[in-house]
């Protein structure tokens, strides 16, 4: 007896821990959901590019479009470019597209869609690692001279690298500082103070990356911002770097070059990293790039489901499923928590029900008739079959063609009710047809069976206890957020089991038989 | 809630026993599901106790089949008086009981009635084809002795049969109880449907007090006679059949129903694996609590690696089950 509940805690415990740490692992590494309502927003960017051909001559664009290793997931992307030979190309940090074609004229329009979210991204992948020293850039004279002083007084500033960086921001964008407006030579533009800042910095041996980033909020002509990154293992010092270690665990940094604040905004996406520009064209004049962005709002498992690669959420999930087969193994889902209610209501309270498992389809039969037409419809039946079958009674018929007559009744006791109810405007009534006849005979029979062996009390009181744990099976398995639950985290079934293995062991008394045996306690 | 919570612990205190632990503790642990047919099958019951040279009511025949009806005729043969039962009902649904003949195809039911041959015919048919038996299975018909309960229930019992209701825990009784049929229950002994319960004490087979569903009363309702201090005559013949009740069937958790029969004496009805907690009430006492008691002997008889007799069990059952003071 020890060894057998021992052996039962043990597989209590297995399947517990198995469905809970598979749940975990849903939502703490695939990042599953955990309500249908969760909305996050979709990303559209619409990036146009125009361009003008003078004469008819062949073009090649090249055109820096975001890395799938970014923050964000793409979900979608689309190109447009008809008559143009396209290959898109990983470099280490960008994809470039490359539109060519042999002979073009005139006005010229390319188009590049992208769809993307922020969830679901695998923020691992963005481990692409960087060089950790350079070599100065070459200067000459007067600005040479400016450049070294700056250093030389940054050094005498800064603890560490990126305190060297932020640093090296403040002096250039400051307007009083002769040595940093000497070397910007007059010219304010970002592009200038990142060259500027660059510069300085590569006196210092420390490299940097131009980031180019479009802010996710709603607009149209957009023009990309600029942002600085350098790769910087944290604390290290200025000085004591070494030429020949490069890239080793450290980490992106990200630097606003106007203000010097370290890290990139989460409405930033990075859209191309490097010196370069966005597009580089052939033969091509006038070249513009055109950004608008727009934002839908949808649930977040319509989101997983519109991710087509790059996560594992609906791989192995109910949700690669065909709609329909999904709908069925929803309903399927859901019986063990009705069987669980029968459960909790009979051993637990200790209320009597017709058979075990009657309630349970008696639920499935109000899903299709609504709650309160259900339980009205399934009491009429009900009635008029107990007449029939105390009528028969008399009749003395053996069992099975006595349950065949009833069965016959019920059917006809079906439509008609379905009939009558459509005429007296009732729409619920043709919604029935599947309404489990034999179930409604084999309760009619048992019901008369224990009203004639039991009493119309007991009768009453089962028939009761019944309606209740159907009606209660009914709304557990209607509950919403509960079959989403279940169909996206189906390991919970295992936790159920276990929780039913330890109900199998409840030796606690039934609620009811505290009232029961009230008399005793006088 | 916490009145709740408080009945719960008063419950347990008196060693209270519920359906759950009932089911968990001691059907589950000490019944094996292969013996249930024995009790079950009431058949199979009959013929063992038979072997074993236990008294039971004689039967007359088996109804098998439907072609079998129409033998009930040769089964009855020359008795004017039988029951028809079926093997596996349960709760004593779809008993008919025959006082006696009234003309050719007439028969008369202990309350008078009469009943066309055709209608036992009707009911034989029933009960083989399932309609009482456990799951709805096919089933046979006894027909067998009818028990004329001893004339010292008249004045305690309306109609019917009262039987004796002993649990046995391997093999030593914990506790009695006397079932007497009311108005109500329409001349059956059967709680659920009204009649009453009444506690019996182990050691004197003298009656206690009563309950009636789930109350506790002093009175039949019907002949409104106190059913307390009556002396159940051959009492420890009553519990000699009870303890024996475990050999028979290899049940560790049974109910022994048994009833006095004016000429024969005390025989045994049928058995049970899943016996009802009323007794409780009847008795005012806990099953729990006296179970334990049995248990720890057994315990102790085990680490003496020794068993008891029958007439050993009996005697310890009397000695701690006791509730008059002799």
């Amino acid at each position: 007896m020890r060894s057998l509940s021992m052996h039962l805690k043990v597989i209590i415990t297995i399947l517990m821990v198995l469905g809970i740490s598979i749940i975990c692992y849903q939502i703490f590494v695939l990042k599953t959901p955990l309500t249908e309502s969760e909305v996050d927003n979709l990303w559209t960017i619409d990036a146009r590019v125009n361009f003008e051909v003078k004469g008819t001559k062949p073009v090649n664009i090249e055109f820096y479009i975001p890395s799938k290793a970014g923050d964000y997931t793409v979900s979608n992307e689309l190109f447009l470019a008809s008559g143009y030979g396209q290959n898109v190309t990983n470099l280490p940090y960008n994809r470039l597209v490359t539109w060519s074609a042999r002979s073009v004229s005139g006005q010229q329009t390319l188009f590049y869609r992208l769809n993307l979210t922020k969830r679901y991204a695998d923020s691992n992948v963005n481990n692409t690692k960087g060089d950790m020293w350079r070599s100065p850039i070459a200067t000459v004279g007067a600005k040479k001279e400016a450049v070294e002083r700056l250093v030389k007084e940054i050094r005498s500033k800064s603890a560490n690298i990126s305190s060297f960086i932020t640093t090296t921001i403040n002096m250039i964008n400051d307007v009083n500082n002769s040595d940093a407006q000497l070397i910007l030579n007059d010219n304010n533009s970002v592009e200038n103070k990142v060259n500027a800042i660059e510069l300085v910095l590569s006196h210092a041996y420390i490299p940097i990356q131009q980031v180019h980033t479009l802010q996710l909020s709603k607009t149209t002509n957009q023009t990309p911002s600029l942002w600085i990154r350098s790769y910087i293992v944290p604390n290290k010092g200025v000085d004591n770097r070494d030429s020949t270690l490069n890239g080793s665990n450290g980490n992106w940094y990200y630097f606003n070059p106007i203000d010097g604040s370290v890290g990139l905004p989460d409405d930033q996406m990075v859209w191309w990293i490097g010196n370069d520009d966005i597009i580089k064209a052939d033969n091509a004049s006038k070249v513009r790039v055109n950004f608008s962005l727009a934002n839908s709002e949808l649930t977040a498992i319509h989101l997983a489901k519109l991710t087509p690669d790059s996560n594992n959420l609906t791989e192995f999930s109910f949700y690669t499923l065909p709609i329909t087969t999904q709908l069925a193994y929803q309903v399927m889902l859901m019986i063990p928590f009705g069987v669980l209610m029968i459960l909790l209501l009979r051993n637990v309270v200790g209320i009597n029900t017709l058979g075990t498992f009657t309630p349970v389809l008696i639920a499935l039969a109000f899903r299709e008739t609504g709650l309160q037409f259900g339980l009205v419809f399934f009491s009429i039946i009900v009635f008029f079959g107990l007449l029939l079958r105390s009528y028969l009674e008399h009749l003395k018929l053996q069992m099975l063609p006595r349950l065949s007559v009833v069965l016959t009744f019920v059917v006809m006791l079906i439509i008609f009710t379905g009939m009558l109810s459509h005429k007296l405007g009732f729409e619920q009534g043709l919604s029935v047809s599947l309404f489990p006849m034999v179930i409604l005979t084999m309760t009619i029979e048992r019901l008369s069976i224990t009203w004639e062996e039991r009493g119309a009390n007991f009768a009453l009181k089962v028939a009761f206890g019944t309606l209740v744990t159907a009606s209660l099976a009914y709304a557990i398995m209607g509950f919403k957020p509960l079959i989403y639950w279940v169909f996206t985290f189906p390991s919970i079934l295992l936790i159920l089991i276990s929780f039913m293995l330890a109900m199998g062991r409840y030796r606690g008394y039934r609620l009811l038989e505290l009232f029961r045996f009230k008399a005793m306690l006088k | 809630m916490i009145s709740f919570t408080k009945t719960w612990k008063q419950l347990k205190q008196k060693g209270i026993m519920g359906i759950n632990q009932r089911n968990a503790d001691y059907i589950l642990k000490y019944n094996d599901r292969r013996n249930y047919p024995y009790v079950d099958n009431k058949i199979l019951t009959k013929m063992r106790a038979i072997d074993a040279g236990i008294s039971v009511p004689e039967m007359y025949g088996i109804i098998r089949t439907e072609h079998d009806i129409s033998k009930l005729d040769n089964v009855i043969d020359t008795h004017r008086d039988f029951v028809i039962k079926p093997a596996q009902g349960s709760g004593g649904d779809g008993i008919i009981v025959i006082a006696d003949r009234y003309d050719k195809d007439r028969y008369k039911t202990v309350s008078g009635k009469l009943v066309l041959h055709s209608e036992l015919e009707y009911q034989l048919s029933n009960i083989i084809t399932g309609l009482y038996s456990l799951g709805g299975m096919r089933d046979n018909a006894i027909i067998e002795y009818r028990v004329k309960p001893d004339p010292i229930f008249k004045s305690i019992s309306y109609e019917g049969v009262p039987d004796i209701r002993i649990i046995v825990l391997l093999g030593y009784p914990i506790m009695a109880m006397l079932r007497l049929p009311t108005r109500q229950s329409n001349g059956k002994a059967n709680l659920h449907q009204g009649a009453i319960g009444v506690g019996v004490d182990l050691a004197t087979g003298t009656t206690l007090n009563g309950s009636w569903f789930n109350e506790q009363i002093s009175r039949h309702p019907d002949t409104d006679n106190e059913v307390s201090n009556i002396k159940l005559p051959l009492w420890d013949k009553f519990i000699e059949l009870a303890a024996r009740g475990y050999e028979l069937v290899d049940l560790g958790y049974i109910g022994v129903d048994l009833v006095l029969d004016e000429e024969k004496g005390p025989l045994i009805l049928e058995l049970n694996a899943r016996p009802g907690l009323n007794i409780q009430i009847a008795n005012d006492v806990g099953l729990q609590q006296r179970a334990y008691i049995v248990e720890q002997h057994i315990a102790e008889l085990k680490k003496a690696n020794r068993t008891e007799t029958v007439s050993e069990r009996i005697a310890f059952s009397m000695q701690h089950f006791s509730v008059l003071k002799s």
